[in-house]
C-alpha cells in the first residue's frame, strides 16, 4: 500500500490488468452474491429434502432435536421442509412480480419520457395517481376481491402496484436519453419509434432497469409477506409469509416456539438485504461515481494519467493532449477503456447522472411498502 | 322464524390480534415445574399447602398485595370498547351481552354443562308438565339494584318484549310457547302444543335475561318500540355485581353488598370488584394471565399445558388433556345444492378422509376428544343419548383407503390431474370457507383440504371476513364451510339435529337459511324431528333421538371436525383458590349459566 502522501511519481504506472478486474467488484457485490445464492439454494434444497412440506412428522410446535433441525411448526410439519417450500414461493413470487412491476414501468416510463408532450403528461399523471395511494392498501383490497387466491394471482396483483416508481425514474432517464444525437441519426435513417425505443433508448437505461428490477423482486418478497401475514396469502401453499401468518395464529411468539418464526423471519431480512445490497453494488459498477475509494487504483489511475500526460506533451500531439484528460476526469477512477489512443467506449451507464439518485428514491418508496 | 339461540363463537385467535405480540414471553419461565405434589413450583410461587382447585401442577402463588388482592381480573369477553349496555342491542357489551357470566342480569334458571342439569336462578324451583306446561316459582326477596322490588311482571314483561319487537332475539321463544301467565309467586309457560318442543323452551328460560321492566319500557317508548336501537351507559340487574365503571381499558363491576342471594348462596361473592381489562389482541392477555395478572378467563391459549410445566399456577377443569369440557361442534358444512356434493358416497368420503386426530392434535391444540359419527357430544350432558356402539359400528373413522374405495364403488374414476370424476362431474375444484382469524378452524380446514387432496377431491381454503361468511352460509353461497350448530344447551342435542338437518322451511339458494344450511332435503327428518321434540319421556327420546342419529350416518348431511369446550375456562391460582376441578367439583367450570357459583366460594390466597 502506498502512503497517503507519497509523490504520485512513486506509483508505478501499471498496466491495465486483466477484463475481469477491471469490472471492479466490490466485496459487497460478493458478500450480497453469496446471500442471494444461499437463499437460492435453500429454495432448491426442498427438491431433495426427504421430507416434503405438508409431512405430518410430529405434534404441535415440537422443540428441536429427533432429527428435525427446526423442529415442528403448528400443522406438526417439519420447519426446515417448510421453510425451503416457503423460500422457494417467496422467491417464484418475487420474481414474478419484479418481472411485472418492471415491463409495465419500463413500457410506461419509456414511452412518456421518450414521445413526451401531452403522452408524457397523461402517462405520469396517472403514474403519480397511483404512486400516491398507499401500494399496500390496494394490495390488500385487490387480495380480499380475489375470489381464489394462488402464487401466481398474488404475484401479478403485487406487480401491478408496484411499478409506479419504476415508470417515473425511467422516464426521466429516457427523456434524458432522447436528446441525445444518436436519436436523431436512428429518426434520419427511418427507424420506427418501437425500433428506436428498443434499439436506441432501452440499452442506455438497461442497466438502470436491472438494478430496478432487482429493487423490486425484494420489495415483491416482502409485499408477499405482509399480506400472507394478514392470511391474505396463497391458498395450500407454503411461503416465508404464511409460514410467519400461522406462527403469529398460534401464538408461537408467545409460547416460546422461536423455531416457528425466526427461521422465516431471518430468510426474509437475508432475502431482502442481500438483494439491496446486491442492487447497491451493481449500482457501484455501473455508475463510477458511486465507486468507493480503492486509493490504490485511484492512485495508479492517477500515475498513469500523469504519465500519458508527460508522454502526450512531450510528443506534443496537441489534438489528444486538449480531449484525454477531460475525459478521463470524467471517468473518474474507471478503468475500463485501455491505451490513450482508444477513445474512451460510448458505455451505455455513463451518462447516467439521474440513476443514484431514483434508486435511492426507490428505496424509500419501497421501505414505504414493506 | 329462528330457533337459534344466540351462541356467539368466541373466535379463538381474534382477528384483533397485534401483530407484534410482546417477545420474551417466556423469559424466566423457564423454571422446572413443581415436582412431586405440593412442593410448589419456582418463578416466586409458594406451595399450595393444603389449598384446593389450585393450579394443574399443584402449584399456587402468594397472592398479590393492597386492594388487588380482592379483585378478580377476567378477561375474554369483551374486545372493543364499551359502548352499550342495552342487552338486546347488537352487539352488547359485556356483561349485558347474552349469555355471559351472570354478574349484573340473572336468568330464571342456570343451566350446568356438566351434569346437564338446570339449576335454580332466579326461580328457585321449576316443574314440566308432560309436554303442556313449564310451572316456575320465583325465589324470596328479589331486588333490583335500585333496591326496588323485583316481580313477576318483569319476567312477562322481558318475554313479552319479544312481541313488542319481534325484531329481538327473544321473539323466537313464542315459536315454541302460546302464553306466559303469573299467579302470585309462580310463572306459567304454557307450550305451544304444535311444536311440544319443551328442550328449546327451557333453553330460552335459561339463556334469557330478565331485564327491569320499569326501564325498559321507557326504553321501548323513547325509540319508538325499536328496543334493539336503544342506547344506554348503565345496566341495572338482580346479580351480585353493579356495572360501577366502564372506559376504552377496562369495565370495573363492584360488588352488590345486597344481593338478595346472600341466604341461597351463603353470602356475597369473594372479590369486592370483577375487573375485565380490555385488550387489543388474545396475545397480551394471555401473557397477562401466566403472569397472574389475570385470574380466570377464557381466551384461546395453544398449548396451556406449558404454562403449568413452567411453574405457573395455572389450571384448568380436567387435569389431563383435552383439560377442557367439550361443549359445541364446529360442524364442516357441504353444500348438498351443489353438484358432486349431492352425492351422500362423496359426503361419505369425505367423513371417511378427513384426519380427525391432526385437526385435534394440532389445531385444536388437544382439547378435543376424539370425534365420534354422531351430532352428540359423546362426553358431557349429552352423552347419555349416545348409542355408542352404533356410532362406531355404522359410523366412520379417519381412513383414506376407505374413502377411495367408496369413491371408486360409487362409480367414480381417477383422473390424469389425480381428481376423481364420474359421468363429467368432478370432484372439485372445492373451496373450503371459514372466518379469517378464527384461528384453530382456519387450521383445521387447511388439514381437510389436504386431506382431501390426499384422497383425489380437489378443495382448497379461502377465509374472508365473518360477515360475508355468515351471509355465504346464510344464503347457501359455498361449497364447503365449517361453522357452528348448537353448543350444549337443554335443548340439544335435538337442536343440533334440528340445525343440521331440519326441513322446517327449506330456504332455497339465495334466501337466508337459519339451519340446514346445506340445503339437504329428506321426507323422513321432519317428521322424526317432531317425534323427537314431543318425546314425553326419556326412553321415547333416547329412541327417537337415535333414529335420528342413524339417519344422520346414512346420509351425512356434515360431519363435526372435532369437538370445543363451550367456554374455554383456564385460572391462574396466584391470588385465589378453591377453583372448580374435577376434583374439586362443586361448580361446572364455565362463566355463564350455572358458572355463577364459583365466584361465591374462591378463596383468597394472600392476607
Amino acid at each position: 500500500m502506498s502512503a497517503p502522501n507519497a509523490p504520485l511519481t512513486d506509483e508505478k504506472a501499471a498496466p491495465r490488468s486483466n477484463p475481469f478486474r477491471s469490472i471492479n467488484l466490490s466485496s459487497r457485490f460478493w458478500i450480497a452474491l453469496v446471500l442471494v445464492a444461499f437463499v437460492l439454494l435453500l429454495g432448491l434444497a426442498g427438491y431433495v429434502y426427504p421430507t416434503g412440506p405438508g409431512e405430518k412428522v410430529g405434534s404441535l410446535y415440537d422443540a428441536p432435536g429427533n432429527g428435525l433441525v427446526f423442529g415442528t411448526d403448528n400443522f406438526g410439519h417439519d420447519v426446515l421442509a417448510v421453510l425451503m417450500a416457503g423460500t422457494r414461493t417467496s422467491l417464484v413470487i418475487g420474481l414474478v412480480a419484479g418481472i411485472v412491476a418492471t415491463v409495465i414501468g419500463v413500457v410506461v416510463g419509456l414511452f412518456a419520457g421518450f414521445v413526451g408532450g401531452w403522452i408524457e403528461e397523461l402517462l405520469m399523471g396517472v403514474t403519480n395517481v397511483v404512486l400516491a395511494i398507499p401500494s399496500i392498501i390496494v394490495l390488500i383490497l385487490i387480495s380480499i376481491s380475489l375470489p381464489k387466491s394462488t402464487i401466481w394471482s398474488l404475484a401479478i396483483v403485487i406487480g401491478i402496484t408496484a411499478w409506479p416508481w419504476t415508470a417515473r425514474a425511467v422516464r426521466a432517464q429516457a427523456s434524458s436519453v432522447a436528446t441525445r444525437e444518436h436519436i436523431d441519426v436512428a429518426r434520419l435513417s427511418g427507424s420506427r419509434l418501437p425500433a428506436i425505443l428498443m434499439r436506441d433508448v432501452l440499452p442506455y437505461i438497461l442497466s438502470y432497469t436491472v438494478m430496478a428490477f432487482v429493487l423490486q423482486v425484494s420489495g415483491a418478497i416482502l409485499a408477499e409477506a405482509a399480506l400472507s401475514m394478514l392470511g391474505l396469502g396463497p391458498s395450500g401453499a407454503n411461503s416465508l409469509g404464511t409460514q410467519l401468518h400461522w406462527a403469529l395464529a398460534f401464538q408461537a411468539v408467545g409460547s416460546g416456539a422461536w423455531w416457528a418464526f425466526l427461521p422465516p423471519t431471518i430468510i426474509l431480512t437475508l432475502v431482502s438485504f442481500g438483494f439491496l445490497l446486491l442492487q447497491a453494488s451493481l449500482d457501484e459498477v455501473f455508475n463510477p461515481r458511486l465507486r468507493r475509494g480503492r486509493r490504490r487504483q485511484m492512485k495508479q489511475a492517477a500515475a498513469r494519467r500523469a504519465a500519458e500526460a508527460a508522454q502526450l506533451a512531450s510528443s506534443r500531439s496537441e489534438q489528444e493532449g486538449r480531449s484525454e484528460p477531460e475525459d478521463r476526469g470524467e471517468h473518474g477512477g474507471r478503468s475500463g477503456s485501455d491505451g490513450p489512443a482508444t477513445p474512451p467506449a460510448p458505455t451505455p451507464v455513463a451518462p447516467t447522472p439521474v440513476a443514484p439518485t431514483s434508486t435511492a428514491t426507490a428505496r424509500t418508496q419501497e421501505g414505504g411498502l414493506a | 322464524m329462528s330457533q337459534r339461540v344466540p351462541t356467539p363463537h368466541i373466535p379463538s385467535g381474534s382477528s384483533r390480534r397485534g401483530f407484534l405480540a410482546t417477545s420474551g414471553a417466556l423469559g424466566g419461565t423457564l423454571a422446572l415445574a413443581a415436582c412431586g405434589g405440593n412442593s410448589g413450583g419456582g418463578s416466586g410461587d409458594g406451595g399450595s399447602g393444603d389449598l384446593k382447585g389450585v393450579g394443574n401442577n399443584g402449584a399456587a402463588g402468594k397472592g398479590r398485595s393492597g386492594d388487588a388482592a380482592d379483585h378478580l381480573f377476567i378477561a375474554g369477553f369483551q374486545w372493543d370498547p364499551p359502548s352499550n349496555f342495552n342487552t338486546f342491542s347488537a352487539a352488547p357489551t359485556w356483561p349485558a351481552s347474552g349469555n355471559v357470566a351472570q354478574y349484573v342480569y340473572e336468568t330464571l334458571l342456570r343451566y350446568d354443562v356438566v351434569s346437564g342439569k338446570l339449576l335454580p336462578g332466579l326461580a328457585a324451583k321449576y316443574e314440566v308438565d308432560g309436554t303442556s306446561s313449564i310451572a316456575l316459582t320465583l325465589q324470596d326477596g328479589i331486588t333490583w339494584h335500585d333496591g326496588s322490588d323485583f316481580s313477576t311482571d318483569d319476567v312477562l314483561y322481558t318475554f313479552e318484549l319479544g312481541k313488542i319487537d319481534p325484531s329481538l332475539g327473544v321473539a323466537s321463544f313464542w315459536v315454541e310457547v302460546d302464553e306466559v301467565t303469573a299467579d302470585g309467586n309462580t310463572i306459567n309457560v304454557a307450550i305451544n302444543q304444535d311444536r311440544k318442543n319443551v328442550g328449546m323452551v327451557l333453553a330460552t328460560l335459561a339463556q334469557q335475561f330478565i331485564v327491569p321492566k320499569a326501564v325498559f319500557e321507557k326504553a321501548a317508548e323513547e325509540t319508538g318500540k325499536k328496543i334493539a336501537t336503544w342506547e344506554t351507559k348503565e345496566c341495572m340487574g338482580t346479580g351480585p355485581y353493579t356495572l360501577e365503571k366502564s372506559d376504552q381499558t377496562q369495565i370495573i363491576l363492584a360488588r352488590n353488598e345486597k344481593y338478595w342471594g346472600k341466604d341461597f348462596y351463603g353470602g356475597v361473592p369473594a372479590p369486592t370488584k370483577v375487573i375485565h381489562p380490555i385488550f387489543k389482541s388474545n396475545e397480551d392477555g394471555n401473557l397477562k394471565f401466566q403472569n397472574g395478572e389475570l385470574d380466570v378467563m377464557q381466551q384461546f391459549i395453544p398449548q396451556i399445558s406449558k404454562m403449568w410445566d413452567s411453574g405457573k399456577p395455572v389450571g384448568t377443569y380436567l387435569q389431563e388433556s383435552p383439560y377442557f369440557v367439550a361443549g359445541s361442534m364446529p360442524m364442516f358444512l357441504i353444500n348438498t345444492t351443489k353438484d358432486g356434493l349431492k352425492d351422500t358416497e362423496v359426503r361419505r368420503a369425505m367423513a371417511y378422509a378427513v384426519d380427525y386426530a391432526s385437526i385435534a392434535e394440532t389445531a385444536m391444540s388437544g382439547y378435543s376428544p376424539d370425534v365420534v359419527a354422531s351430532l352428540i357430544l359423546p362426553e358431557g350432558a349429552e352423552s347419555e343419548w349416545l348409542d355408542k356402539d352404533k356410532a362406531t359400528s355404522d359410523g366412520w373413522k379417519y381412513d383414506p383407503k376407505k374413502a377411495e374405495q367408496i369413491l371408486k364403488d360409487a362409480g367414480y374414476a381417477k383422473g390424469s390431474d389425480g381428481i376423481y370424476a364420474k359421468d363429467g362431474v368432478k370432484l372439485g375444484p372445492w373451496k373450503l370457507i371459514t372466518p379469517q382469524g378464527w384461528t384453530d378452524w382456519n387450521a383445521a380446514l387447511e388439514i381437510v383440504a389436504k386431506s382431501f387432496k390426499a384422497v383425489g377431491i380437489d378443495a382448497a381454503t379461502n377465509f374472508p371476513q365473518q360477515a360475508q361468511v355468515t351471509t355465504s352460509v346464510q344464503n347457501g353461497d359455498f361449497d364447503m364451510a365449517c361453522w357452528y350448530v348448537a353448543g350444549a344447551n337443554p335443548a340439544t342435542p335435538w337442536q343440533r339435529f334440528s340445525d343440521v338437518m331440519s326441513n322446517v322451511e327449506l330456504a332455497d339458494l339465495g334466501k337466508t337459511a337459519y339451519r340446514n344450511y346445506g340445503r339437504w332435503e329428506n321426507s323422513e327428518v321432519n317428521d322424526l324431528l317432531e317425534a323427537a321434540a314431543a318425546a314425553a319421556d326419556d326412553d321415547t327420546k333416547k329412541s327417537a333421538i337415535t333414529a335420528l342419529d342413524d339417519l344422520y350416518r346414512k346420509e351425512v348431511p356434515a360431519f363435526p371436525l372435532m369437538y370445543r369446550p363451550d367456554e374455554f375456562f383456564e385460572f391462574n391460582a396466584s391470588n385465589w383458590s378453591n377453583w372448580p376441578t374435577e376434583e374439586n367439583d362443586y361448580a361446572p367450570p364455565m362463566f355463564r349459566g350455572a358458572g355463577n357459583q364459583w365466584i361465591f366460594k374462591i378463596q383468597k390466597i394472600g392476607g
